[in-house]
């Protein structure tokens, strides 16, 4: 129910940083998706399980094309479930003088 | 280190895992060490501890064997050595644990489907100065025409929590001619071609 997705708006050409806790077992595989693609890391999508065992999906230097619905799917041999998030990407502040 | 002896066996796995046995599968060395393999070793772990016990007293022939002898419920590591006339492999790196239980133990004991939370977005500002330091000790401890095996230690300074690791190639090319009568020497090689991605980072506004 993507509609329902809580929204979250990052500043162009900074990073953003979606955690996700996931639970299950045997251990879950997971994989983070944008507008239904799955993420492939790379230099600028960094993908790891942080120190407190969060799923972790870094987007470096975010620019108005990272705007989209981002999940993190977790599936075992005994099912799989899904979170959801909308990002935007904002424009940086204009300086007046 | 045992001259002419086979490399390490490859790709240890552990197929139909039960109480009763696992049987554990591996691909040959690469490298035999210059005499045909006599035949392999299966080492096992309990998980937990560091105590590997030999688990056939003849070499066996075929890469598969079934270990038997395992205690019910209890996790198991193996690893497997060549063995040549010259003598025996470095052991080969460890396979996935696997439990001694039967599949349908395996599933019923504590499994869930999965659950995840609310994700959590937050902004972090680039900062300078956080880029890892240089990955130390870079060896190729294996080179076949199929495969380099490489190691490496982490950077002393990893920089925030997540480290990853790009490796490049760079090839060098040098051409040799032959006719009925023998191998020629070879050209000079070329100069060493690299391959790789860039990082695409923008430049700070205003340069």
């Amino acid at each position: 129910n993507m509609s329902k997705a809580k929204k979250f708006t990052v500043t162009e050409g900074k990073h953003a940083k979606f955690r996700c806790y996931v639970t299950g077992k045997p251990k879950p595989e997971i994989v983070w998706k944008k507008n239904g693609e799955i993420i492939v890391p790379s230099r600028r999508h960094l993908i790891f399980e942080d120190r407190e065992g969060y799923y972790t999906l870094k987007v470096l230097y975010c620019k108005q094309q990272d705007t989209g619905l981002y999940i993190c799917a977790a599936s075992n041999a005994l099912g799989n479930t899904l979170s959801a998030v909308q990002l935007s990407v904002k424009g940086p502040p204009v300086r007046f003088k | 280190e045992v001259a002419g002896a086979p490399g390490a066996p490859l790709d240890v796995h552990c197929q139909d895992a039960n109480k009763d046995y696992v049987i554990v599968t591996w691909k040959q060395p690469a490298v035999d060490g210059g005499s045909a393999i006599l035949g392999y070793f299966v080492d096992r772990c309990e998980v937990g501890t560091t105590h590997w016990a030999q688990c056939n007293d003849t070499p066996v022939k075929f890469a598969r064997f079934p270990v038997t002898g395992l205690v019910e419920g209890r996790s198991y590591v193996f690893r497997v050595r060549a063995v040549n006339k010259a003598g025996m492999s470095h052991p080969s790196r460890v396979s996935e644990p696997v439990a001694a239980m039967d599949p349908a133990d395996r599933t019923r004991k504590g499994a869930s489907a999965p659950w995840t939370g609310q994700i959590i977005v937050t902004e972090e500002e680039p900062v300078e100065g956080v880029v890892p330091g240089r990955p130390r000790d870079l060896t190729v401890i294996e080179a076949t025409k199929n495969y380099v095996v490489l190691s490496w230690k982490p950077p002393g300074d990893k920089g925030h929590e997540g480290v990853m690791y790009y490796v490049e190639k760079s090839y060098c090319f040098r051409v040799r001619c032959c006719n009925s009568a023998g191998v020629g020497e070879p050209s000079d090689p070329t100069e060493a071609t690299t391959v790789g991605d860039k990082l695409d980072i923008p430049s700070a506004p205003g340069r």
